[in-house]
């Protein structure tokens, strides 16, 4: 028996070893069961055993063979490398069995995680807890729904239209400028009435005739058909597949819990149903969103036509650049347009910003607008190409600014961003990008924390959902602005933000 | 190479110099004379007394002789081992350094005795 055992226990050693020795080790182990007999020697046999294996074991496989230094002479006489096989036993049936059992568990067991056990949650769901405020207030997420009162757009992103998506926050605070009003003039709807939109957060009651959900209770049908439709679009649309079809099990079965009868209107009914998506996936890119006014089914052309005449009109937003004292030029931006229509208007504004000393962008009116226009003026303030950040869209070569920009000597100059709580979306992403370049000092308050990363799916005429399509990779350690904000590099207040910049600005100034 | 290992000469190898000193023995014999000439104290597993083994031969202190039976372990044929000139020399030097250690021992008071 104490044979056998050793006998297998052999085959831990060198083949090498095995071959000159193992008939004679297992012969002394042989010998020993024989003289030694009884309990006490029998166990002090395999303590010995047991022992040795434990020191000459890694002896034997330490053990520089006699031959290796010529191998070695040989390889330094070649310079090139070499491979030289020490163990000429060919693996055993065993081995290539345990190989491919291993091999086939770690192939299933890293598929099964990559499909069920490994779900994306942001960054920011790890290292800052969602804040309450951001999670309930509703201006502070994705793509804002097309609301025809006011910033009136057709939906953030509208699908396949093949032109470039804008980003845009439709929450009005105080302090509007002719310009938004004139653009919001614009964007009246076409029948005429006048919905008053979501100012304060409050539900208004609609003058719009269809518009008979607002403030009333949902019907039974209504919910029905926006957690099908939520559902469904999930399933066709969202990154995961899996998590697609986990959140829209839950959105069905809270449904049938009655869950959803809670809603009392249709704003709190479209935040339910983000709660409980974000619940199962948490995805903050991921939002219901409800719009007091009809959505617009298909109005692109009409959209882009009146968006066109509102941007004319508005001097697409820009309003004059003024020259400061200690010759600071300042900027103020109340979106960033579309550059197909408005990259003249921004070129003439950026030109007479050429000889200032340093620049202030006040984007604290900016609830957002397009990422082409964010990437138009970003590549006048480096001198080469860098990426920029964008969440809704993988990394191509539009990702880099078309730095230098000719004729611009805007380079090396210090830039600050002015901030609000109202600073949202793209204008967001123009500050979060700078402010992680280490190209501008933000100052002012935290931004409104809106990505609107998803594509705007509508779901009836109140109701549509967005749904991020792709999983651009920050790289950037920290989280994006979505429902966090940017935060700015000097906190005031935002009434003080343009002052405190200038002083920033005065003093970076004489120090040169 | 095998000049590095048995430089130091570790005690396993030393110890079967000495074995084999009186007489040829084979592994389990070398074994049994260990254990005795230590008081059982050390007894050679397979794995150290072989691989010892094998370092003794690559340096030619010992050397195989021809395999024969033990007359007291049955018929088996064994491989006898016998010391080289080379390993006998080792021997004694090695045996000299450890007197010559000794000698320090004592004159620090650390060992009672008289001189070797």
């Amino acid at each position: 028996m104490s044979e056998k055992i050793y006998a297998w226990l052999l085959r831990l050693y060198p083949s090498r070893f095995r071959e000159a020795y193992g008939e004679e080790a297992r012969q002394l182990v042989r010998d020993r069961c024989r003289d030694e007999q009884g309990f006490l020697p029998r166990l002090r046999l395999w303590l010995d055993v047991l022992s040795d294996l434990a020191l000459s074991l890694p002896q034997a496989y330490f053990h520089v063979r006699p031959e290796l230094p010529s191998y070695a002479a040989h390889l330094h006489s070649d310079g090139g490398p070499a491979f030289v096989v020490l163990e000429e036993e060919s693996l055993g049936p065993g081995a290539w069995f345990v190989g491919g059992v291993l091999g086939l568990a770690a192939v299933v067991s890293f598929s099964f995680l990559l499909n069920h056990g490994v779900k994306y949650v942001p960054l920011g769901a790890l290292i800052h807890p969602a804040r309450g405020s951001a999670d309930h207030h509703p201006s502070s997420f994705a793509p804002r729904p097309p609301e025809p009162a006011r910033d009136s757009q057709l939906p953030a992103g509208a699908p396949a239209s093949g032109e470039q998506r804008e980003m845009v926050a439709t929450s009005s605070g105080p302090g509007n400028t002719a310009a938004q009003d004139a653009q919001e003039n614009a964007f009246t709807p076409t029948d005429g009435s006048h919905a008053l939109g979501q100012q304060g957060g409050q539900p208004q009651p609609a003058t719009n005739a269809v518009s008979t959900l607002a403030g009333a209770g949902l019907d039974r049908a209504e919910l029905e058909r926006v957690v099908d439709g939520a559902a469904a679009n999930l399933k066709e649309h969202y990154i995961d597949p899996v998590v697609a079809q986990k959140m829209a099990d839950a959105l069905v079965e809270h449904e049938k819990n009655g869950d959803d009868d809670r809603a009392t209107d249709g704003r709190g009914f479209a935040e339910l149903l983000t709660r409980q998506m974000r619940e199962v996936s948490h995805d903050r890119h991921l939002e219901v969103l409800f719009s007091e006014a009809p959505l617009p089914e298909q109005a692109r052309a009409e959209f882009h036509a009146r968006y066109r005449k509102a941007m004319e009109q508005a001097n697409c937003t820009f309003e004059p650049v003024k020259v400061l004292p200690h010759n600071i030029g300042y900027l103020k931006l109340n979106s960033f347009p579309d550059p197909s229509v408005c990259k003249a208007k921004a070129a003439a504004a950026m030109a007479s910003l050429n000889d200032a000393d340093a620049i202030v962008f006040d984007l604290r009116d900016n609830r957002g607008g397009y990422p082409g226009m964010v990437m138009l003026i970003a590549a006048y303030l480096f001198d080469h190409p860098v990426y920029i950040y964008t969440p809704r869209e993988n990394t191509t070569s539009e990702s880099w600014t078309r730095s230098p920009v000719p004729g611009s000597r805007l380079a090396n100059k210090p830039v600050y961003v002015l901030t609000s709580g109202r600073t949202f979306s793209a204008a967001e992403h123009f500050s979060y990008n700078l402010k992680m370049l280490k190209r501008a000092k933000l100052v002012g308050e935290t931004t409104g924390g809106a990505t609107d990363v998803g594509v705007f799916h509508r779901i009836d005429d109140h109701f549509g959902i967005g749904i991020p399509e792709t999983r651009a990779i920050n790289p950037y350690l920290i989280p994006d602005w979505a429902g966090t904000g940017v935060e700015p590099d000097v906190k005031v207040k935002a009434g003080n933000a343009l002052e405190t910049a200038v002083k920033l600005a005065e003093s970076k100034l004489q120090k040169k | 190479m095998p000049k590095r290992k048995l430089d130091p000469l570790p005690s396993a190898a030393f110890q079967i110099l000495l074995a084999l000193a009186g007489e040829d023995l084979h592994g389990y014999g070398i074994m049994r004379n260990v254990a005795e000439q230590t008081d059982g104290r050390m007894r050679l597993g397979p794995g150290t007394l072989y691989s010892s083994i094998q370092t003794l031969l690559d340096a030619k202190l010992i050397e195989e002789t021809e395999p024969r039976e033990d007359a007291k372990l049955g018929h088996a044929r064994r491989r006898y081992y016998r010391l080289t000139s080379a390993g006998r020399k080792l021997a004694r030097s090695e045996a000299e350094r450890l007197r010559d250690l000794l000698r320090v021992a004592r004159s620090r008071k650390i060992l009672r005795g008289e001189y070797v």
